[in-house]
């Protein structure tokens, strides 16, 4: 039905989406997570009089504006692009999955207000109002991460409609928010989102005990970051393996090419990178040594993901994964024994390379849940390809929109170091 | 009344309160082609600081606008979306630019080099945003070839191109650069800055005057070339003209004898005037000349729920953005306000 130039329009709009939301997701995440360190800074502060912790506050609410009017920005983007890019699915489906955006439009709102208010108001409110007018900022985040990627869910597993002649009738935007998919997946990000901040966190103060910088705002800037991480790494271990049996449940399809089960038979083995555990996936999905899990020959080749790629980013993400989660436990023994962190090189270097880590996990998890879902835009109701644009040139636009992103990016990270490279107050420079 | 005019007279204040609040903080970055030249240090920092607190909370009406049209009318959404994927890309580049831009110059006071380089991005993303914005919203009131179920049917490369849609690109920049002179010369007023009020008073006047002939002579280009609109205006809509008209003048006049907070009422009155007389006229019809509020419509379910999802967010952001703007526009005593 596509025509091959077609299918490269095609493969553009969602190389576009694709870039687009990967560069958002990062400050998502940092928009939910850096407002609750900031605000336990300040926290710190208002309890103890130490200045020290009111210049981590302030120098991250500096940081913080600048990422979250990106992040603000590049979100906008992606609610336009899911009418430029996929008008018949919104022009589909759009009402069904109303609720959610409606309700995380209230969330956004309050967010930028407060926001301002914050960002504005460190010598114009009262200390202590000044610290509870971040809270709104802390909620809304992770208010409007859960909005969103209810929707999302909803295109894993589309609920709370019906359909006569392609059009929706009877849509039930609360069941549609409420799916089967939802509560793992949004518990999955959210916490993806607090252990990214925290381990991005931990690693700029790393770079900077390497460097020889172990002064006491270091410390204590590092100790922050590293605490959100650390506690929500183990618990991500748990959270994801919820959301993976959620997929076995729901999308077989998508679970198959994430394991790389290519034939449905009984006792499928545990792939991981070389390693091949017979009966490993049935034993750990079913309990059941010769448990039968579909595989991707259950479908026809043409409802077949990419499989090679969901597999490859599906085996990176839990790799990193428990990558973090040995970080976070080698963090929590040396508190635990030693009273402080460790200061062996290795250690940092670790802590450094976390960061990054966390932010490729981030990724592979989304291309996992995206390209798994293909070739369904809304999994077995609307393909792809029935939901693209017929508007030509994209793939110019695509290019265009890419070199954007990489000079906002790399404009970002520029404007980030500056500010880090502002001096300090005196008490936050001793060592 | 029903859900779907409830939910149409939110979105249309949520339009309006886009251009008057919003275009203001897109006018600021328009100046800065004029200021970024040769004004003082001062003189752009006034811009930057009565941005700086608010621009995030104005930008949200769009996105508040966007959710409300594909959730209630996907069809529109959809038609809108093919229809003016190219004006909306760049206008979107222009956001995208604009906002990054900002935060960027406004953290860097003091790197001279970054500064000029934040400038010049922000100058030109804060005038392409309302240029393609403008030029989006001519071109629905000329008439997009949108069917009734949201299938384009026009040329994707020059389908948004009319005399309305190059006139509202033009307009809707001069709009944004009459609305931030106004604002700005109330705020360096109440900072006490008599130089920096008499130049933006100057200013405010002379777009003020551009804008009102443009305006008029959009009423003729409107009659001409976006009929379904003009009936609209002359069946109904033509009270809010009227209002615009007398809205304006009273802001010159206002202007003239330094009544500030008078003067930036009357503007954001005018333009309001504007916006919400061109949805007014252009009822029953989403977009010109096929697509109706009924064909776009979703079920009434979708649209009840929606309504109290609206009435029950209202009810904790109405409070915050007057907190918000008491914060920072109010007329209480101004000390600095850099982060």
């Amino acid at each position: 039905m596509m025509a091959a130039a077609e299918t490269g329009e095609l493969l553009a709009a969602r190389s576009q989406m694709a870039v687009t939301l990967g560069f958002h997701i990062v400050f998502a995440c940092l928009g939910v997570g850096l407002p609750v360190l900031m605000l336990v800074a300040e926290r710190r502060y208002l309890r103890t009089g130490d200045e020290v912790w009111r210049e981590v506050a302030r120098r991250w609410s500096l940081a913080f504006a600048v990422l979250f009017a990106v992040g603000a920005v590049s979100g906008t983007v992606l609610s336009f692009e899911l009418g430029l890019l996929w008008p018949q699915f919104m022009g589909t489906f759009g009402s069904v999955i109303s609720l959610p955006f409606t309700l995380e439009g209230f969330a956004f709102f309050l967010e930028g207000i407060f926001v301002g208010i914050y960002l504005y108001g460190w010598d114009r409110l009262s200390p202590r109002v000044h610290w509870w007018s971040g809270m709104p900022i802390a909620l809304s985040g992770v208010a409007s991460a859960w909005f969103v990627v209810t929707a999302n869910a909803w295109m894993n597993q589309p609920r709370g409609f019906t359909m006569v002649d392609g059009r929706v009738v009877d849509a039930n935007p609360l069941r549609a928010m409420l799916n089967p998919a939802t509560w793992s997946q949004t518990m999955h990000m959210i916490v993806a989102a607090y252990m990214v901040t925290g381990f991005l966190v931990a690693m700029v103060y790393a770079g900077a005990a390497l460097r020889g910088r172990d002064t006491a705002y270091v410390r204590r800037a590092l100790a922050l970051g590293l605490v959100m991480g650390a506690v929500f790494a183990p618990i991500q271990v748990f959270v994801g393996d919820w959301s993976a049996r959620v997929v076995a449940r729901t999308q077989p399809v998508k679970f198959a090419a994430m394991e790389g089960i290519a034939v449905t038979e009984p006792g499928a083995p545990l792939r991981f990178g070389p390693i091949s555990i017979p009966h490993g996936a049935a034993l750990l999905l079913h309990g059941d040594p010769d448990a039968v899990i579909p595989g991707l020959d259950a479908v026809p080749a043409s409802e077949r993901p990419p499989d090679a790629m969901v597999h490859v980013a599906f085996q990176v993400m839990v790799a990193v994964g428990f990558g973090l989660a040995f970080v976070a436990l080698w963090s929590g023994w040396s508190w635990w024994r030693r009273r402080r962190l460790p200061d062996r090189r290795a250690y940092r270097w670790a802590l450094i390379a976390a960061g990054p880590a966390a932010v490729v996990a981030l990724e592979a998890g989304w291309v996992v849940t995206e390209v798994g879902r293909q070739p369904w835009i809304a999994q077995g109701v609307m393909r792809t390809t029935e939901a693209v644009t017929a508007a030509p040139a994209i793939r110019w636009i695509f290019l265009v929109v890419a070199a954007g992103y990489v000079a906002l990016a790399a404009s970002t990270v520029m404007v980030l170091r500056i500010l880090a490279r502002r001096p300090m107050r005196e008490e936050s420079r001793v060592g | 009344m029903s859900a779907e005019l409830f939910i149409l007279g939110v979105m249309t204040a949520g339009v309006t309160l886009y251009a008057v609040l919003g275009g203001a903080d897109f006018g600021g970055g328009v100046w800065e082609f004029n200021t970024a030249l040769r004004a003082p240090a001062e003189e752009r920092a006034l811009i930057y600081r009565a941005i700086g607190p608010v621009w995030e909370a104005n930008h949200v009406w769009l996105i508040f606008v966007i959710v409300g049209l594909w959730s209630g009318f996907p069809p529109a959404f959809a038609g809108l979306t093919q229809a003016l994927w190219l004006p909306l890309f760049l206008a979107l580049g222009g956001i995208v630019f604009r906002g990054a831009s900002y935060a960027f110059r406004s953290q860097m006071a003091g790197h001279l080099r970054q500064e000029t380089l934040w400038g010049g991005v922000f100058a030109l993303a804060s005038t392409a945003a309302p240029f393609f914005l403008g030029a989006s919203a001519g071109a629905i009131a000329s008439g997009l070839e949108v069917d009734t179920s949201g299938h384009f049917s026009g040329s994707y490369l020059t389908g948004w191109i009319s005399p309305t849609s190059i006139f509202g690109a033009f307009f809707a920049v001069g709009v944004c650069a009459y609305l931030a002179a106004v604002y700005l010369t109330r705020e360096a007023a109440m900072r006490k800055a008599e130089t920096l009020t008499s130049r933006w008073r100057l200013r405010a006047l002379v777009t003020g005057a551009w804008v009102g002939v443009m305006a008029a002579a959009g009423i003729v280009l409107v009659a001409r070339d976006a009929p379904d609109v003009w009936e609209g205006f002359k069946e109904r809509a033509w009270p809010l003209i009227i209002v615009s008209a007398v809205s304006g003048l009273m802001s010159l006049a206002a202007s003239w004898r330094r009544r500030w907070t008078l003067a930036a009422v009357t503007a954001a009155g005018a333009v309001g005037a504007v916006v919400s007389g061109w949805a007014l006229a252009q009822y029953p019809l989403l977009v010109p000349p096929n697509l109706t509020i009924d064909a776009a419509k979703a079920s009434s379910t979708v649209l009840t729920t929606m309504a109290w999802s609206i009435v029950a967010g209202a009810v904790l952001l109405v409070p915050a953005l007057v907190l918000l703007f008491s914060l920072f526009k109010g007329s209480g005593p101004l000390e600095r306000a850099d982060p």
